[in-house]
């Protein structure tokens, strides 16, 4: 059959169904209503069909160029994701994230040990030699952590700035940080292993030289309520970015390629989860935390209590026979 | 490497062509993304300025969506395109051709982190360069690839004259050719167009101009004109 016959014969489907696609880019519930949708398939398939026939028989790009950009618009919609449900957000929370992260629990272990060595070592050291202190903060860093943590601060925590203030800064730094320490772990481990050896130097380093001055209780009075969302979320942050730098260290026996694509997937679900428990630690350390009238019980009761959730949680959840994956 | 053009086939049995994007186009797109964030970010910060520091704090939840949340959402959402790419025709898509999903377009601006080193995406632009399809690291971890989301132009109509029938039967390919030559020639000066049509000589006899329209001729009668 010569082109023009060919074209002359189906142009009409062709722009029938070019129409189609594009109203249903710009005004999808439109196109979905008029009877044009239920053909869209079979009428899919024929202008596929068009499109091989006239490459195979050698027709010119006036034709085929038409017709591949129309096969690129059914393509792109009828291999769209499905739309997002919030109930997967739900299940995702509840029993994927806790799944994934056990099943990551060699990293999640060596984020650990590597976040609280540190922590704890500068802590025991800053006991032990208070004057060190000087050596790891500069004396204006010094001089704002005890204004932070002065006993006779009304707000714990912070030197001013008002609840949402603080909860903006929190996840603005705090949630950064996690995206970085599982997007560095791609330089062979070597940025997640620096980020949380780092935060636990400072953190026992501020703990140590509080707690060495003697401001010991507000600080712990401050940190025990968020720290079992935000500590943990920063080990798994950073064990996300550990198993991602060794796949391309030892991919094992897959292709490197193959090795980390799957490893940033894994990870990329664990900073997701990260991030939700960093906007969760971020509220109540901004909201909860700094409240400095709340007497002891309180404090350290709940902040026993979030520990313990989110243990519960990381351990059980997804464990159910229902949740069969 | 000099084609950019990959050639997905589909479970229809047919080929996509997805036509990998530069790195100079897609650091324009780049370009536009952060003058509208910043622009974005100012007007926001100027208002919620209104409300004193806990503004200050709305400020910094609005500097934290601008800058991990924005590409994530346009590109699941709005077709892979955020705001600069829609306007430079560019768009995010899985190396198989199909859309972007959630996972790999939270990897793929994630990754951002180590494209970006040591500044100005060094590390990004070099990879573009060596990559066949032009992909960053987060692109090709991620497994998705940039594309010219415009139509091609399309191949503009040979010229109507009437038909002749080729004095010689011709191979396909050698068909497209002419009808390829008798498409484009509209964009060609009238010199190019004969020193093309001179090659012809042994099929035409003829040269110059009178040889370039004997060839729409033939190209006529290849389309099935009268």
């Amino acid at each position: 059959m010569k082109q023009e016959q060919f074209v002359a014969l189906h142009a009409e489907e062709w722009d029938a169904l070019r129409f189609w696609l594009a109203q249903l880019d710009r005004q999808p519930k439109a196109a979905l209503r008029s009877e044009k949708t239920v053909d869209f398939p079979e009428s899919y398939r024929r202008v596929c069909h068009h499109l091989s026939l006239a490459q195979a028989r050698g027709y010119s790009r006036e034709v085929t160029d038409r017709l591949q950009h129309i096969v690129e618009m059914g393509h792109r919609q009828l291999y769209r994701p499905p739309a997002p449900r919030w109930y997967k957000a739900a299940t995702f929370l509840l029993a994927e994230f806790p799944r994934l992260v056990r099943e990551n629990w060699r990293y999640m272990l060596a984020a650990t040990v590597l976040l609280y060595v540190p922590a704890i070592a500068t802590y025991v050291l800053l006991q032990w030699r208070p004057d060190l202190a000087h050596s790891l903060f500069s004396a204006t860093q010094l001089k704002e952590f005890e204004k932070m943590y002065d006993p006779s601060n009304p707000k714990i925590g912070r030197s001013s700035g008002t609840d949402l203030q603080m909860f903006g800064y929190y996840i603005m730094n705090n949630v950064g940080i996690a995206f970085r320490t599982f997007a560095s772990g791609l330089l062979l481990g070597v940025g997640a292993i620096y980020v949380l050896t780092a935060n636990g130097v400072i953190m026992g380093g501020v703990a140590g030289h509080l707690n060495a001055i003697g401001y010991g209780a507000p600080f712990w009075r401050f940190v025990v309520g968020h720290s079992g969302f935000e500590l943990t979320a920063i080990v798994i942050a950073g064990g996300a970015g550990l198993q991602f730098g060794l796949s391309l260290l030892a991919p094992g026996r897959l292709r490197r390629e193959t090795a980390l694509r799957e490893a940033a997937w894994k990870g990329a679900r664990l900073a997701l989860g990260a991030f939700a428990m960093l906007v969760m630690a971020a509220f109540i350390e901004a909201y909860w935390s700094s409240m400095s009238m709340l007497p002891d019980v309180v404090k350290y009761g709940s902040g026993a209590a979030i520990w313990l959730l989110v243990a519960t949680w990381l351990t059980f959840g997804g464990r159910g026979r229902n949740h069969a994956a | 490497m000099l084609d950019t053009v990959r050639e997905i086939e589909t479970p229809e049995g047919v080929s996509l062509r997805l036509r990998a994007a530069g790195a100079f186009g897609r650091a324009q797109a780049w370009l536009i993304d952060l003058l509208l964030r910043a622009a974005f970010f100012f007007i926001g910060a100027a208002f919620f300025g209104v409300f004193g520091k806990g503004g200050a704090g709305l400020g910094m939840l609005l500097l934290f969506a601008i800058t991990w949340v924005y590409s994530v959402v346009c590109e699941v959402w709005f077709g892979g395109q955020t705001i600069g790419k829609r306007s430079m025709k560019l768009r995010v898509v899985c190396a198989d051709g199909t859309p972007v999903t959630l996972i790999p377009s939270v990897v793929r601006n994630l990754l951002r982190v180590v494209d970006a080193l040591p500044g100005l995406y060094g590390v990004g632009l070099v990879c573009t360069m060596i990559d066949p399809s032009a992909r960053r690291i987060g692109d090709i971890v991620a497994g998705t690839i940039v594309v010219h989301a415009d139509a091609l132009p399309a191949g503009s109509k040979v010229p109507m004259v009437p038909s002749q029938l080729l004095p010689v039967p011709l191979d396909p390919d050698e068909q497209a050719a002419l009808i390829d030559f008798a498409e484009r020639a509209g964009h060609l000066t009238v010199q190019r167009q004969e020193e093309l049509a001179d090659i012809l000589v042994p099929l035409t006899g003829r040269e110059g101009t009178a040889a370039v329209t004997q060839l729409t001729a033939y190209a006529n009668g290849l389309l099935g004109r009268p």
